[in-house]
């Protein structure tokens, strides 16, 4: 079940991306609406972090396009944030918590010039907004990992962008620091940013919500939550594999959702 | 007065070669100097053959080129092949350095050739090989001269480019996402660290500039947590190795190469064993951090 979005901010045309000539992600087409907070969901392998890389330009081997507020990539980068998945990188490195917010600004600053002043406060004011100013200058291998992720995090906010791509925001982070981004994640989409997330626990997905893309290889899904998180689109994503399944199903009929026949009733009548 | 020079000569070296060693580690590619110091074979050989001149320029034209080459295979076979950096690099400059022998061996009749005969430069030798223009006027040691340009350059390229290099360094993935090419600037770094490395061959030899790329930046890496700090540790470990290791050797009358890259080594050693104590004794504060 796919449904499009009105003035998309994201246009994915006929994506198909492939490693070694082997493809892992097939035919996706999707929309995504301004303003909103949007899951990626799917089991592992799906193809999530390959989706995002895809988007951002990182994959080689790509067919099909991908429109960013109507234009090109190269065109709004500038517009455009992106977390990667926090295995990416060595957090041996000898930089400073600082050092990598501040890499935040770069984009911004083009060739050749240094982060001023003004950066550093756009860097403090993201470390504040994440709870980490207190740790400016801590070395990033002594950090918890769910402090290195708030720190990605914090790069993301001082691009100061209006559309955000988040890989697994919430991997290794406490119940009450996920609490309190997901909340900065709520304000900034109020704001009218748009946040994209893939995310792991499907119990959380209709809470924190508004959009929701359903991924395995192949696009399963990607509509507003209470469309398309149902018990069958899961199914269907997850194949077998899912033994949360049934709690899923109960979780989302206790959220008083649409019956299942009702929104049968509705599909059918969207597919006519 | 020789002294002076042979100091000053290494210490421009090192700081060069320190510099780029630093970024050369974090991105988990120390042996490319390496690689390159065998895989320049070929290049030398075949410049000959072309030009029939052994003259220093044609040399280092010869070896720049198969330098900046074997970088670019070394990345090939990594990113083309999934070979690991390591294997990448091992392969690429045995394989040519293979090439040399082989080019060697077939004209051995017609060339009068070796890698020792350009490739390894002795320091000892500074003071003797002035540049005389052509008036006569004596400029002083040439070595001098070449280092201090590719320290100039290197400096220009690491101040203008810091940011980029750093983050291209640390995070590749995040340096493209927001517009930073990643293949650029390192292929830049590359050419950079084959200037620097061919140039330094010259002046000081081949073990010697394989040792300073790796051990002042390994050293500082155990000592400092912050990258800038690190290059600024590494090329003040550079001057120290320099000034040391030409001493040892008068005292001992020995290889003053040989002795710089052992001092160099000395100071990595005293510094492992500063931070396994330091991580002993605050075994929970400051995580241990594995050396290359
Ligand atoms: N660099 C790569 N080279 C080859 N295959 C890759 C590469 N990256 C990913 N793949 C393959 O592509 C598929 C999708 O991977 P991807 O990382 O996008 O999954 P994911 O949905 O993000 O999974 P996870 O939930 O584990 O993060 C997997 O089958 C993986 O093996
Ligand atoms: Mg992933």
């Amino acid at each position: 079940m796919i449904e499009q979005a009105k003035d998309p901010v994201l246009e994915i045309h006929d994506l198909t991306v492939s490693y070694d000539r082997k493809p892992v992600l097939w035919d996706v087409d999707l929309t995504l609406p301004a303003g909103q907070l949007i899951g990626i969901v799917g089991p592992n392998g799906a193809g999530k972090s390959t989706l995002i890389k895809s988007i951002m330009g990182l994959t080689p081997n790509s067919s099909g396009y991908v429109k960013l507020f109507d234009k090109n990539l190269k065109d709004v980068r500038g517009k455009i944030s992106y977390v990667p998945q926090k295995e990416s990188v060595d957090w041996d490195f000898p930089a400073s918590v600082l050092d990598v917010v501040l890499m935040g600004r770069y984009g911004k600053l083009g060739l050749f010039k240094r982060p001023r002043k003004a950066d550093k406060d756009v860097a403090m004011d993201a470390l504040r907004k994440v709870g980490m100013e207190a740790y400016i200058n801590r070395q990033i291998s002594q950090l918890s990992g769910g402090q290195q992720q708030r720190v990605f995090l914090a790069r993301a906010l001082a691009q100061q962008a209006d559309l955000y791509f988040m890989d697994e925001p919430f991997a290794g982070v406490d119940a009450a620091t996920e609490k309190a981004i997901i909340t900065l994640l709520r304000e900034m989409s109020a704001r009218g940013n748009t946040v994209v997330v893939v995310h792991h626990d499907l119990q959380s997905v209709t809470q924190y919500f508004d959009w929701v893309i359903m991924l395995n290889m192949r696009l399963i899904a990607s509509g507003p939550t209470e469309k398309v998180f149902n018990t069958e689109l899961l199914q269907e994503t997850y194949g077998g594999k899912l033994t949360l399944l049934s709690d899923v199903g109960e979780l989302i009929r206790r959220e008083r959702f649409p019956s299942r026949e009702q929104k049968r009733k509705k599909e059918l009548k969207q597919k006519k | 007065m020789n002294a002076l020079q042979i100091i000053i000569a290494g210490s421009l070296v090192a700081i060069s070669c320190g510099l780029l060693g630093c970024f050369l580690i974090l991105r988990k590619m120390a042996m490319v100097g390496d690689a390159i110091s065998h895989a320049v074979l070929p290049g030398i050989v075949i410049a000959f053959m072309l030009t029939g001149s052994r003259d220093s320029v044609t040399m280092l034209l010869g070896a720049g080129v198969i330098g900046v080459l074997t970088t670019f295979l070394i990345e090939f076979f990594h990113t083309k092949g999934k070979l690991q950096t390591d294997a990448s690099i091992g392969v690429t400059f045995t394989w040519l350095f293979a090439i040399g022998v082989i080019l060697i061996s077939v004209f051995a009749g017609k060339v009068d050739l070796d890698q020792e005969c350009v490739l390894y430069g002795e320091i000892a030798y500074v003071p003797l090989d002035l540049w005389i223009t052509d008036t006569g006027t004596i400029m002083g040691p040439r070595v001098i001269y070449i280092s201090a340009s590719v320290l100039v350059i290197l400096l220009l390229f690491i101040g203008f480019g810091y940011k980029e290099l750093f983050l291209t360094t640390f995070d590749p993935a995040y340096a493209s996402a927001i517009g930073i090419s990643t293949i650029t600037w390192h292929y830049l770094l590359m050419g950079a660290v084959s200037l620097t490395t061919v140039a330094s061959f010259e002046a000081v030899g081949a073990i010697l500039v394989v040792a300073l790329l790796i051990a002042p930046p390994a050293t500082a890496y155990l000592l400092v947590d912050d990258f800038k700090k690190m290059l600024i540790l590494t090329s003040v470990l550079g001057v120290i190795v320099s000034v040391c290791g030409y001493y040892l050797a008068a005292w001992l009358d020995g290889s003053i190469a040989g002795a710089m890259a052992a001092v160099s080594g000395f100071f990595f050693g005293v510094a492992f064993i500063y931070n396994r104590l330091m991580v002993k004794k605050s075994s929970k504060v400051k995580p241990s951090k594995t050396a290359i």
